[in-house]
C-alpha cells in the first residue's frame, strides 16, 4: 500500500513558536501554551527538535543527525519522516 | 564516537 507522505525529504521544516521546552534527565519535555498539552519527546526527538529551531531542508536534518548517532541512512530517514509528520499533526512544526 | 540510535517517539502526556 503506497501512503501519501505528509512530509518530504525536500520539504523545509521548522519550529512553530510558542512552546516552553525544559530538559528532564536527558529527555526533552514541552509545553504546548497555545494547545494546552504536554509533550515528551525523548532523547533523539530533542536531538531533532534542536535542529529545527530555524529552518532547515529535512534531507539536511537526516545527514546533521547521522553524524551524531550511529544509524544507517534509510532507518533514519523512516523514523525521522515519522517522527516530524507527527510533530506536524500536532501543529509543532511548519512545512515550507 | 556515535551514539546510539533509538527510533524517536512524540509522546502526549496525559496532563
Amino acid at each position: 500500500m503506497i501512503k501519501n507522505k505528509l512530509i518530504q525529504l525536500d520539504d523545509v521544516v521548522v519550529q512553530q513558536p510558542g512552546h516552553i521546552v525544559s530538559d528532564m534527565d536527558g529527555e526533552t519535555v514541552m509545553l504546548s501554551v497555545e494547545i494546552g498539552k504536554y509533550y515528551n519527546l525523548g532523547d533523539i526527538g530533542g536531538s531533532i527538535w534542536s535542529e529545527i529551531q530555524s529552518p532547515i531542508p529535512v534531507r539536511q536534518l537526516i545527514a546533521n543527525l547521522m553524524t551524531k548517532y550511529a544509524v544507517d541512512q534509510e532507518e533514519c530517514e523512516e523514523h525521522v519522516l515519522a517522527f516530524l509528520e507527527q510533530l506536524l499533526e500536532e501543529g509543532l512544526v511548519t512545512k515550507q | 564516537m556515535k551514539k546510539e540510535w533509538k527510533k524517536p517517539n512524540l509522546e502526549v502526556l496525559n496532563v
